[in-house]
């Protein structure tokens, strides 16, 4: 039988090493999990706007890198839709600065050819992250990713396959009269002929609510970022005019 | 450090019947998960991809081999009236460990393992194992049968899992094997398996043939 100053003795070496060796494996593995974390997101921004690796390649962390640096440029912008010059996306926490947006841009030849607007919001069980792509029409849906997610793996997990985001591609997030009226995630088939297809995609079977989810955050995001969208809309319709 | 029982083990074979019998053991007759119906939870939540379920059964392989040895080291030294708080503190140090390095190293399944990971620590299996054999026996006995009962927990997460997979999505290991022809003429794939219920009707045919096969399992 071991004495009372013996168990506590031999608690506190136990705690001692334990936590030693853990806080040395957080550090040690920190700055990789780190930088997967900013992989990921940029791998799905990527993505978002149909920048792919070539067919047999892979998304290798260097690739995602270069991709990134070539094509994408990282804004920061307010509720009011202004640019904040001099501010970098990978550097805001949404949690401190909640009136703050980081979207991107995806350049080619100095033209902007889409920009990125990030999407979260509730799915059935849990915050759906994604990001979704619009034209410089900011109306015609470039393409869309979710990239983190808890719902029912083979069920509502479906939204992170490529069968699902493909069908939103060149839908268009506006009416005639230019109001958001957002995409819209259907029970079952979208109808051809309904004059509502535009705005509508393929629903998961068995996951009614995750599509619903996702119906609600898409048209509450793409209001946040209305401002944004409008005033860079003008600049277009001014030149057209002009 | 040695003491005379020890040494005594240096002596007996490494791999003596006795010794391979915790390896062998546990993968059939008293598998963790079919016969001793430990570790349930985990074999539910993991097996809708083979990808997944796989991971799991390395990180549960590693965790439970380590934390055998470890505890089975310090099996002298531990004042049995702390005991189950310093095997919990030895586990959930080992799977914190595991969870951080698929972090870094294979972060795309550690998205998809999620919170199952960090779970590792309430697997039945785990915390079992620690009392009812490292307490008592030598390290390398202890990291045999920790070997024997993580590969009886894969080897049924595995089975569970393929058969989920195919059935549930269509898929093995990710690659559709369903041709689209039997799609075409009205096949579908079936829901109910990437639900927790098809994980339940399949472990309860597994213990159903295994008892089958085995007359001597009493019942």
């Amino acid at each position: 039988m071991h004495s009372t100053a013996y168990t506590f003795r031999f608690a506190i070496y136990v705690t001692l090493v334990c936590s030693v060796l853990l806080a040395a494996a957080a550090t040690v593995l920190k700055p990789r999990q780190v930088e997967n974390q900013l992989l990921e997101m940029k791998k799905n921004i990527l993505v978002s706007v149909d920048i792919r690796p070539q067919e047999g390649e892979s998304f290798t962390r260097e690739l995602i890198q270069a991709k990134y640096d070539q094509y994408i440029k990282g804004l920061v912008i307010n509720e009011n839709g202004e640019i904040l010059p001099d501010r970098d996306p990978g550097t805001l926490d949404p949690k401190k600065e909640p009136g703050l947006f980081g979207i991107y841009e995806r350049i080619e030849d100095g033209d902007i050819k889409a920009y990125v607007f990030p999407v979260s919001g509730k799915g059935l069980w849990s915050t759906i992250y994604g990001y979704l792509a619009l034209a410089p029409d900011m109306n015609t849906v470039v393409g869309i990713t979710f990239y983190q997610h808890g719902e029912t793996p083979g069920l509502g997990g479906e939204i992170e396959k490529d069968w699902f985001t493909s069908n939103f591609v060149g839908k268009k997030i506006r009416n005639d009269q230019g109001e958001i009226v957002s995409i819209n995630v259907v029970k079952g088939k979208v109808d051809p002929n309904s004059p509502e297809a535009y705005h509508q995609v393929d629903g998961i079977s068995g996951s009614t609510l995750t599509g619903r989810g996702v119906t609600n955050f898409l048209k509450s995001e793409l209001k946040k970022y209305e401002p944004f969208m409008q005033a860079h809309l003008q600049i277009k319709k001014g030149e057209i005019n002009g | 450090m040695a003491d005379k029982a020890e040494v005594q083990v240096k002596r007996e074979k490494l791999f003596s019947k006795k010794n391979l019998k915790n390896i062998t053991e546990p993968l059939s007759n008293n598998n963790p998960i079919t016969f001793q119906v430990l570790g349930i939870c985990s074999a539910l939540a993991v097996t809708v991809q083979i990808r997944t379920a796989l991971v799991m059964s390395l990180a549960v392989i590693s965790v439970l081999c380590l934390s055998n040895l470890t505890i089975s080291m310090l099996r002298k030294r531990i004042p049995s009236k702390i005991r189950i708080i310093v095997e919990l503190a030895v586990v959930a140090t080992l799977v914190i460990l595991v969870d951080q390095i698929l972090k870094a190293f294979l972060y795309n399944i550690s998205k998809q393992l999620s919170v199952f990971v960090g779970l590792i620590i309430t697997n039945c299996i785990i915390l079992g194992r620690a009392e009812a054999y490292a307490l008592q026996n030598k390290p390398w006995p202890s990291l045999l049968d920790g070997l024997g009962n993580g590969l009886g927990y894969g080897w049924i997460l595995m089975v569970i899992a393929t058969g989920r997979e195919i059935l549930g999505s269509g898929t093995f290991l990710g690659y559709s094997i369903i041709p689209e022809s039997l799609y075409n003429a009205g096949y579908e794939n079936m829901g109910l398996m990437v639900l927790a219920p098809g994980a339940f009707i399949l472990l309860g045919l597994l213990v159903w043939l295994q008892r089958t096969l085995n007359k001597t399992i009493s019942e």
